[in-house]
């Protein structure tokens, strides 16, 4: 459902904060070193990092540039070990009773059964295949606007944060209420501050 | 006021955009003009969600047909419900455009472009690409522009005097319609 698909969902913001006189010196060397880490082959939990929109593997543009005239597009790339509560449960519990029989103990104490759970959900990360999602973004850079391709609220806020540590710079979505204020005039932003609902019946 | 609150209490704004909308291009048989722009067709399509009331008292509706003529989502209109999402179906000029916009964020989902040529090229050297998606981009931005002529036009209206006229207008269709 991105950028290039037949079908796509988005939603904007406006970025807020000066850019950099060189901009693009700038933004190559923010982009490189914000571009995603594959954890494969390591036991990590999660990786987030930015992706040409054309590979998924391609994180360092060899491919396609992210600059396409005055716009910046690149997809931001997550991948994730997740692990099924539903299993991190049933393992907790037969190792717990695995103990319990070896040491020939009724109950065990709470922080053991703690460490056990850590312990399992380790070992259950460590074979968890990472999951890849990843989302298209364009960044109009004489507008001021990006937008975000998914209405995801977890993806958004995801973006959010790694856009301000990439860049330095605030995406603020825009809402109704915010696209509004960019469209009327100074009196009329008084009145839409006002507002209240009308009724049609 | 922070971001969460704004939402929570301009949501409203949204949700009579897109009823006023459905008024606007219903008067004149699926037709809108905008200044500037000129005559495009905006016909409502498909699906449709309305909303009314908050919390325990909020209530829902969701109406589909691909060719109805979405009597009972009118029906909503005159039991006091609004408009907070709706399957729409633009053209502008040879462009056409399918969409589905909510009333509380303004967002766009299940969007599909106009076909064009660049489309149809699927090369894969890096200017194919470049141009491949400064098209797309700018069917998105052309689509984004729209919608916010049509947003500024109800504004206009909404925060201005004639908005009590324009009130007692959708209120005459909205019983019109469901009767």
């Amino acid at each position: 459902m991105g950028l290039l698909s037949s079908s796509a969902s988005f939603v904007r913001y406006a970025v807020e904060g000066e850019l950099p006189e060189n901009f693009w010196e700038f933004a190559a060397e923010r982009i490189a070193a914000f571009s995603f880490r594959d954890i494969d082959d390591s036991y990590e939990e999660r990786s987030v990092g930015w992706v040409s929109v054309l590979n998924m593997f391609d994180s360092a543009f060899e491919y396609a540039s992210y600059a396409a005239g005055d716009t910046i597009v690149l997809t931001l790339r997550i991948d994730e070990r997740k692990i099924s509560s539903a299993a991190l449960k049933k393992f907790a519990a037969k190792e717990e009773e695995r103990i319990k029989k070896e040491r020939q103990v009724p109950k065990l104490a709470r922080n053991h059964r703690v460490e056990i759970k850590e312990n399992m959900k380790l070992m259950l990360t460590k074979r968890a295949v990472p999951i890849p999602a990843v989302y298209d973004l364009s960044w109009n850079l004489s507008e001021g606007t990006v937008f975000f391709f998914s209405t995801n609220k977890k993806a958004q806020e995801v973006v959010e944060e790694y856009f301000k540590e990439t860049f330095g710079l605030h995406l603020i979505l825009q809402i109704p209420y915010l696209t509004a204020g960019h469209l009327v005039d100074e009196q009329g932003q008084e009145q839409l501050a006002n507002l209240t609902p009308s009724i049609f019946v | 006021m922070d971001l969460v609150d704004l939402i929570a209490e301009k949501y409203f704004l949204g949700q009579e955009f897109l009823t006023w909308l459905w008024f606007k291009s219903d008067e004149r048989g699926g037709t809108v003009f905008v200044p500037g722009m000129g005559d495009i067709i905006l016909v409502y399509e498909k699906h449709l969600l309305l909303e009314s009331g908050e919390g325990e008292s909020h209530e829902k509706l969701i109406c589909r047909g691909l060719q109805s003529e979405l009597q009972e989502a009118r029906t909503g209109l005159a039991m006091g419900k609004k408009v907070e999402q709706a399957r729409i179906h633009l053209v502008k000029g040879d462009y056409e455009y399918h969409l589905t916009l909510r009333g509380s964020m303004l967002d766009f989902s299940a969007v599909k472009l106009p076909k064009t040529m660049a489309g149809s090229e699927e090369s894969n050297d890096p200017e194919a690409v470049e141009g491949r998606l400064l098209d797309r981009l700018g069917l998105y931005e052309d689509l984004v522009r729209i919608i916010d002529e049509l947003f500024r036009m109800f504004l206009a209206i909404r925060v201005s005097p004639e908005w009590e006229g324009e009130v007692a207008a959708i209120r005459a269709w909205i019983h019109k319609a469901a009767a």
